[in-house]
C-alpha cells in the first residue's frame, strides 16, 4: 500500500509535527517514507502544509496533488483539499475553525471540533494531536501503539506533555 | 631559483631580503609600493616566516605582491584577501597568511571583509597601501581619494556634496574589539619608513602571539597618478595626504605594547 | 547491513560532507538552506574542525578558497541569490584549479523571487556560472540518499579534477525528509602535492589564475579545456527507467523526476509505454544515451521547474526530428505528476 497524505492549516497548528510523527511511525515500522513541508514565507501564521508519504515501494513524487488521506486544519486548507482527495479517500475536517460541509459523496469526510476536544484533555494545544488520532481511527496507514512509541521517544524527557500528546492521540481515536 | 647574486658580495652594506628573489618589480617609478614589499620582506627575514607566510595577492597595483617573496601565495578576488586569509588560518593555525591591500581593494569593493576580520580578531595581518587613488586602472576616485583632488573620473577634483568625504580606515577599525594592533605610518623619508618598518613587524608579531589582526595603513606615493615629478611625491604625501590621515597608532592592545620591546628601531 | 535513519536533505548534505572528509565549511544564511549552515555549526566544531558564519556569501567562497588551497576539503552552501554572489569566487577557482565542493540549494529566482522550490539555476550551474571559459561537473541529487551519497561523490571529483563541483538541489528536497542508509566514512584523502600548506623544506607554491603575459593565457585554458573534455567522457551519470520499449521518454531531474516516476507509474497503469531518463550529472549531460533514444523514434517530455532551461541540452541532444514537449511549472511551484501525466495523456 502506498499512503498519501496531505496535512494544511495555519503556521503554528502544528501542521508539520503530526506529518512528522505519521512518517517517524512508518519508519519504524518499516516502510519508505518521505516528509515534505511546504508553506509561505512567514515563520509564524502563514499558510502551511506538509505531504507524507508511506510506502511499501520506491517513493516517487514527494509532492501530493491527490491524497488518500487530507487534514485540513482551517478554513483554507478546506479550500484547498477538499476537491483534491482521492475518491474514496478521507478528509479530516477541523470542524472547530471549519464550519463547511463536503458535498463529495465519494469522500468519507469526517468532522472534529478538535479545539474542544483538546481542552477536554487539558490544552487547546494539542488540536493536531486530536486530528491525528482521528486520521489513525479511520485509516490504518500507522498504529496508534507505534505513534504513541514515537512519542515515548521524543518527550521522553517532558512526562506531562508526553501524557497530554498521548490523551490526546486516544481522544482522537475514541472518534468513530 | 637564484635568490643570491649582489647579496653574496662580502662588502654589501644594504642587502636585498634573504627571501625577496632576485627581480625586477612590476611597479612604476616612483611608487611606494616597493617600499613597503621590501619592508615586509625584511620582516619575514627577520621572524623566518618563509616556512608558514602565505602572501595572499589582492587585486590592483598589488596583485602581484607574491612574486616577490619565496614563500607560498594565492591570489584573492577583488577586497576578499581577508577572507581566503581567515580561512587559511582557520585551517592551518601554524601558517601566517599576510596580505598587502590597496585603498580601492580594502576600502571600496572588500569593506566587509575587512571589517569583519578585523572584528572576529582573525590572526592575520593586514598592510594597506593608501595612495588616495585607483592606481592600477588608472587613478580613478578611491574611497580614500582627498577632497578636491583630481583623479581620472574627478577631473574637476572630489566634491563633497557630489563624491562624499574621505574614509579613515584606521580609525574606524580601530572602534573594533578584534584587531591587536591599528598604526598608520607614511613613506616619505627614510625616518618614517623606519618607523613603518616597525609598524609593520608589529603587525606580524601581534597574530603570531594570537593577539588579533595586525593592521598597518601605508601612506604611500603615486607620483604618476598624482601628476607630480617622483621626487615631489613624497612632499605631496606630507602637504596633503597627513592633514587628512593623521599618523600613528590608533590601537595597541596592552599585550602588544609587551610585544614592542622586542622590536627594534 | 548498515543502519537506516530518517533524515532531512539539507542535513543529508551536511552528513555526506562530513563523512568524506569535509574539514571547513563557510556559509551565511539563506532560505531554504539553513539547517544545513545550522547543523554544521555543532558538527563541525565538535569534531575539530572549521564552521565559520561569513558576513556575506562572497565572504564564504572566498574563505572556501583559501581552504581549499591548503589542499582541505571543503564546501559552502547557499540557495539561488547567494549562488549569483559567488559567480566570481568560484570563477576564480575554476581558473586556478582548487576543489571544493558547493551545495546550491535552489529557489525561485529572478530577483529575490520566493523561498519556494525551484530549477531555475540550472543553466548559471551548468554553463559555468561565473565570467570565463570554465565548467563544473553539476551533480542533481533526487532523493534524500543522493543528496548524501552525491555530496561525497563531489568531494571526489573535486580532486580527482581539481575543480569546484556542485551539488544542485531544488528547495523541496532540501526540506524534505527520507529514510536513508548511512555511509561509511572516507577512509584516506588524496594527497595534494599542490597546496600552498608552508613552503617547509620545498620550493615555494603558488596558486592563481593571473597570467601577466598574454601569451601564456591560452594555454592555461587549454588545459582546462582538456580537463572538461575528459568529464565529458568519463564522468556522465544518468539513471534510466523502463526505457527499453519506451515509446515517450520523460528527462526529469531533482524534485522534478521524482514527481515524473509516479506519472509514469501511472500512465504505464493505463498501458502507456513511458520511460524515464534522469540526469544525475547535468554537467556533463547524458546526450548520448538521449541521442541514442531519439534515434529509436521516442518522443520526449521534459519536464523541470523552471521555464525550460534544461529542454535545450535535451533539443541539442536529440534534434529536431522527435516531438518534445516541455511541462513545467516555475515561481516556486512544485511539478506535480498530474501535469506530467496530462502531457503523457496527450502525447500518446
Amino acid at each position: 500500500m502506498n499512503w498519501e497524505i496531505t496535512i494544511s492549516g495555519f503556521g503554528g497548528q502544528g501542521v508539520l509535527f503530526i506529518g512528522r510523527l505519521l512518517m517517524e511511525a512508518g519508519f519504524a515500522s518499516g516502510q519508505q517514507v518521505s516528509w515534505l513541508p511546504y508553506y509561505s514565507g512567514e515563520k509564524r501564521g502563514g499558510m502551511c502544509s506538509c505531504f507524507v508519504n508511506i510506502s511499501e515501494e520506491r517513493i516517487g513524487s514527494i509532492f501530493i496533488s491527490h491524497p488518500d488521506i487530507a487534514v485540513a486544519m482551517n478554513p483554507a486548507a478546506y479550500a484547498m483539499l477538499e476537491p483534491d482527495v482521492k475518491p474514496d479517500g478521507l478528509l479530516i475536517v477541523n470542524e472547530s475553525l471549519v464550519k463547511e460541509k463536503s458535498q463529495r459523496p465519494d469522500l468519507k469526510a469526517v468532522y472534529v471540533p478538535t479545539v474542544e476536544l483538546a481542552k477536554e484533555v487539558g490544552d487547546e494545544s494539542v488540536a493536531n494531536i486530536i486530528a491525528l488520532g482521528a486520521v489513525l481511527a479511520r485509516a490504518p496507514v500507522v498504529t496508534t501503539s507505534s505513534v504513541i512509541r514515537v512519542l515515548n521517544q521524543m518527550m521522553s524527557k517532558n512526562k506531562p506533555q508526553l501524557e497530554l500528546n498521548k490523551a490526546a492521540l486516544l481522544k482522537g481515536c475514541e472518534l468513530s | 631559483m637564484s635568490n643570491r647574486g649582489i647579496n653574496d658580495m662580502d662588502n654589501a652594506i644594504f642587502r636585498r631580503p634573504d627571501i625577496m628573489p632576485d627581480r625586477a618589480t612590476h611597479f612604476c617609478p616612483g611608487c611606494g609600493h616597493g617600499i613597503t614589499q621590501r619592508l615586509i620582506g625584511e620582516v619575514l627575514d627577520d621572524l623566518r616566516l618563509r616556512d608558514k607566510a602565505i602572501c595572499v595577492g589582492s587585486i590592483g597595483c598589488t596583485v602581484t605582491s607574491y612574486l616577490y617573496y619565496d614563500v607560498d601565495g594565492t591570489e584573492a578576488p577583488h577586497g576578499r584577501a581577508p577572507a581566503v586569509a581567515t580561512a587559511i588560518k582557520r585551517c592551518h593555525p601554524d601558517l601566517h597568511p599576510f596580505a598587502i591591500q590597496g585603498d580601492g581593494d580594502l576600502a571600496s569593493i572588500g569593506m566587509a571583509e575587512i571589517v569583519h576580520a578585523a572584528a572576529r580578531g582573525e590572526n592575520i595581518t593586514i598592510i594597506f597601501a593608501n595612495n588616495a587613488n585607483y592606481g592600477m586602472t588608472g587613478g580613478q576616485l578611491a574611497p580614500t581619494t582627498l577632497v578636491g583632488m583630481y583623479t581620472s573620473s574627478t577631473i574637476a577634483g572630489r566634491k563633497e556634496d557630489r563624491h562624499g568625504f574621505p574614509i579613515r580606515v584606521s580609525e574606524m577599525l580601530a572602534t573594533l574589539d578584534g584587531p591587536a594592533y591599528i598604526s598608520r605610518v607614511s613613506l616619505h623619508n627614510p625616518a618614517n619608513v623606519r618607523k613603518a618598518r616597525k609598524a609593520i613587524e608589529i603587525a606580524f608579531r601581534a597574530p603570531l602571539e594570537g593577539l588579533g589582526m595586525g593592521f598597518v595603513e601605508v601612506l604611500s606615493m603615486c607620483p604618476i597618478n598624482w601628476k607630480v615629478e617622483p621626487v615631489n611625491a613624497p612632499q605631496w604625501i606630507v602637504d596633503n595626504m597627513i592633514p587628512q590621515y593623521p599618523l600613528g597608532e590608533f590601537k595597541c592592545k596592552p599585550e602588544v605594547e609587551e610585544l614592542k620591546k622586542a622590536v627594534r628601531g | 547491513m548498515s543502519e537506516r535513519t530518517l533524515m532531512g536533505g539539507n542535513i543529508a548534505i551536511a552528513e555526506g560532507a562530513i563523512l568524506a572528509g569535509c574539514g571547513a565549511y563557510f556559509g551565511y544564511p539563506i532560505t531554504p538552506q539553513n539547517d544545513l549552515l545550522e547543523h554544521m555549526s555543532v558538527r563541525l566544531p565538535a569534531m575539530g574542525r572549521v564552521f565559520l558564519q561569513t558576513e556575506s556569501e562572497l565572504a564564504a567562497i572566498n574563505m572556501v578558497y583559501g581552504a581549499a588551497a591548503t589542499g582541505v576539503r571543503c564546501m559552502t552552501s547557499t540557495s539561488s541569490p547567494g549562488f549569483s554572489l559567488q559567480q566570481e569566487g568560484i570563477s576564480y577557482m575554476a581558473g586556478a584549479e582548487v576543489p571544493c565542493v558547493v551545495a546550491n540549494i535552489m529557489r525561485a529566482g529572478p530577483g529575490l523571487g520566493n523561498i519556494g522550490g525551484a530549477q531555475g539555476d540550472y543553466m548559471q550551474c551548468t554553463r559555468g556560472g561565473g565570467h570565463g571559459d570554465y565548467y563544473l561537473i553539476t551533480l542533481a541529487p533526487a532523493s534524500v540518499q543522493e543528496m548524501m551519497d552525491l555530496t561525497m561523490l563531489a568531494f571526489e571529483l573535486a580532486d580527482k579534477y581539481r575543480n569546484p563541483t556542485l551539488v544542485m538541489a531544488d528547495g523541496f528536497l532540501g526540506q524534505s525528509v527520507e529514510s536513508i542508509v548511512m555511509r561509511e566514512p572516507v577512509k584516506s584523502l588524496p594527497p595534494k602535492d599542490w597546496a600552498i600548506d608552508g613552503a617547509r623544506g620545498r620550493d615555494r607554491r603558488l596558486i592563481n589564475s593571473f597570467e601577466m603575459n598574454p601569451i601564456d593565457h591560452p594555454k592555461r585554458i587549454r588545459l582546462l579545456l582538456e580537463k572538461y573534455e575528459r568529464m565529458r567522457l568519463e564522468e556522465v551519470r544518468y539513471e534510466g527507467m523502463l526505457l527499453d520499449d519506451a515509446e515517450i521518454v520523460i528527462v526529469a531531474y531533482g524534485s522534478a523526476a521524482r514527481a515524473a516516476m509516479t506519472a509514469m507509474n501511472r500512465a504505464r497503469k493505463n498501458n502507456f509505454k513511458v520511460g524515464l531518463l534522469r540526469p544525475i550529472t547535468v554537467f556533463p549531460f547524458p546526450s548520448q544515451v538521449l541521442s541514442d533514444l531519439a534515434e529509436k523514434g521516442s518522443k520526449f517530455i521534459v519536464a523541470e521547474m523552471s521555464s525550460g532551461q534544461m529542454l535545450e541540452d535535451v533539443r541539442i541532444s536529440v534534434g529536431n526530428q522527435n516531438e518534445i514537449k516541455l511541462v513545467n511549472t516555475y515561481g516556486g511551484v512544485p511539478l506535480t505528476p498530474d501535469m506530467i501525466f496530462e502531457a503523457i495523456d496527450l502525447m500518446s
